[in-house]
């Protein structure tokens, strides 16, 4: 469940400009959601605010049932963020660790018996096609292998909430078609998905509500 | 089959996210120079301590035709019997209970000597008794020791160290508040570039903290694993300085030694035998030698700590 109300944010205290403004919406769980707009306009910015990597200057957000302000305990914000899978525009990976130990970040930062994240990220990997790549560094791969990484760290450890901004830009249309239908798959299992995009024709094959963005502001919140 | 994984517990190889080689290098030469000014600092205080407190309690009394006979005073025809140096012993033999009499040898004399006369035991100069007096802690030496010796037996001087002893004690006092000054700007500097270090290191891999923070790791677990990174290369580093040290420090103790013995029957012109020199070590110096790599540990470590810290303060 994600609720928001008259959000805005700025990215610098006494910035005038909010970066978005004035966010009022909410998403189900188990609710899929397209986050649409045209470049700039604030779809990156407001999945730094779901992923709590930045907290909103107004307004209210609400994330998985928790509150989510400048109040809330350092300690409420980290076990969020570790229910939280986001896949970044630009991969965000460890360059000196290989694809496997990438994909087990999430999971050795939950502490899992070491035995049992061999088994899910082997899986994951081989889900992804990375099934060869696993000693690979994360330097040495190309986009689409970033790509298909940093999606197997954001879906390994079964989080409530996926985020993920521009996820198939790198990849080959029968990749991508397998990536959202595993998303489909994941929000009728009860994840709350977010998905990024300006491929249109993604966005027809998998007919979901759709927030959108312009300029800041929220001109179709997804009802 | 071989496993993928790095095998650490949490797959951070930090070697890897760490540029190691600049801090290691730059504690090392850090420490290498803390343990010359450690060591030049222990021997300014051993010095001084030595010079202050021995110096006064020492008294070298030197007999000149030791082995005549007294020159004879009417009264004591058995005295007569006596040299000149047994009397001026049977003299001192009054002084305090705890006071120290020692005649060197011809053996001692002679290996005093050597260094400037050759081989003194065969010369042809006429050599001196030499007593070395030792007085016990706190004992001064009767103020008028030298008279009644010098009317007893005629040609006796008494070198009274206590005399020269005031100025050395002030001299070896500046020797030390010059090292303990040494001492406290080179551990200000060491402190000062292990962490400038530290710093430059971690600015490179902020990205990295920012990673780990967005995966939802916690603060102390992201300094913490920083942190022991850090600490543990400055402790290498700390290692490899303070054993280069050892080198020079070893070879400055040797060369040092003969100077630094406290009576003359215990100096010898030679140098110690290279097996006995970790006895000769000062044991507060070795103490503060071994601490260095310690000390350079944590200061890496407390560094990152702090730095960490303020930086994921920055992130919500
Ligand atoms: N690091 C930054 N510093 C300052 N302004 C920024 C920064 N990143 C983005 N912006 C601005 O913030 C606004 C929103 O950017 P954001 O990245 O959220 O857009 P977006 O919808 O994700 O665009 P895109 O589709 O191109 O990824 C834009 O006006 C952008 O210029
Ligand atoms: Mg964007």
């Amino acid at each position: 469940m994600i609720r928001l109300s008259n959000v805005s944010w700025r990215r610098e205290r006494k910035a005038n400009a909010p970066v978005l403004s004035n966010l009022s919406f909410s998403v189900p769980q188990g609710g899929f959601r397209w986050l649409l707009g045209p470049s700039g306009a604030g779809k990156t910015s407001l999945l730094s605010l779901l992923h709590v990597e930045n907290l909103p200057s107004d307004g209210t957000l609400c994330l998985l049932d928790k509150d989510v302000t400048a109040q809330t305990p350092r300690s409420v914000l980290v076990r969020l963020r570790q229910r939280i899978g986001m896949v970044h525009q630009n991969f965000r990976l460890m360059p000196g660790l290989s694809v496997a130990d990438n994909v087990a970040l999430p999971l050795r930062l939950q502490y899992r018996p070491e035995d049992e994240i061999t088994d899910e990220v082997q899986a994951i990997l081989k889900w992804v096609g990375l099934g060869d790549r696993l000693d690979a560094r994360a330097s040495r791969l190309s986009g689409g292998e970033q790509q298909r990484t940093a999606i197997a760290r954001a879906i390994v450890h079964r989080p409530g909430l996926i985020l993920a901004d521009e996820p198939t830009n790198a990849l080959e249309e029968p990749q991508a078609h397998k990536l959202l239908d595993m998303f489909s798959e994941l929000s009728s299992m009860g994840t709350t998905v977010i998905v990024a995009t300006h491929n249109e024709a993604l966005v027809r094959r998998l007919p979901r509500p759709a927030l959108v963005l312009e300029r800041g502001r929220l001109v179709q919140d997804g009802t | 089959m071989a496993l993928p994984f790095s095998g650490r517990k949490d797959g951070l190889s930090l070697s890897e996210a760490l540029p190691d080689r600049s801090l290691f290098i730059l504690v090392a030469m850090m420490s290498f120079l803390a343990a010359l000014t450690l060591t030049g600092a222990t021997g300014a205080r051993t010095l001084s301590s030595r010079w202050a407190g021995g110096a006064a309690q020492l008294l070298t009394i030197q007999v000149s035709d030791p082995d005549q006979p007294l020159a004879g005073t009417a009264k004591a025809e058995k005295n007569a019997q006596k040299s000149r140096a047994d009397a001026v012993l049977a003299d001192l033999a009054t002084l305090p209970v705890g006071t120290q009499v020692h005649r060197l040898t011809q053996e001692e004399l002679a290996r005093l000597l050597t260094p400037w006369l050759g081989d003194a035991g065969k010369t042809a100069l006429p050599l001196p008794a030499v007593i070395e007096v030792r007085l016990a802690e706190g004992q001064e030496a009767p103020t008028d020791l030298e008279k009644t010796l010098d009317t007893h037996v005629p040609g006796t001087v008494v070198e009274h160290n206590a005399e020269w002893s005031t100025r050395l004690r002030a001299l070896a006092q500046s020797l030390l508040a010059c090292a303990a000054l040494a001492l406290v700007t080179v551990g200000g500097i060491a402190t000062m570039i292990t962490a400038l270090a530290t710093k430059a290191g971690l600015s490179t891999r902020r990205d990295i903290i920012e990673i780990l923070h967005g995966l939802g790791a916690t603060d102390s677990y992201i300094a913490g694993r920083f942190a022991g990174r850090t600490g543990g290369l400055a402790l290498g580093g700390g290692l490899l300085g303070t054993l280069l040290a050892m080198a020079p420090l070893l070879l400055l103790f040797r060369m040092a030694a003969p100077f630094s013995a406290s009576t003359l029957q215990a100096a010898t012109p030679a140098m110690p035998d290279w097996r006995t020199l970790p006895d000769l070590l000062p044991g507060d110096m070795l103490t503060g030698l071994a601490a260095l790599p310690f000390v350079a540990a944590f200061i890496g470590w407390a560094t990152t700590q702090v730095m960490v810290r303020i930086w994921l303060r920055r992130m919500p």
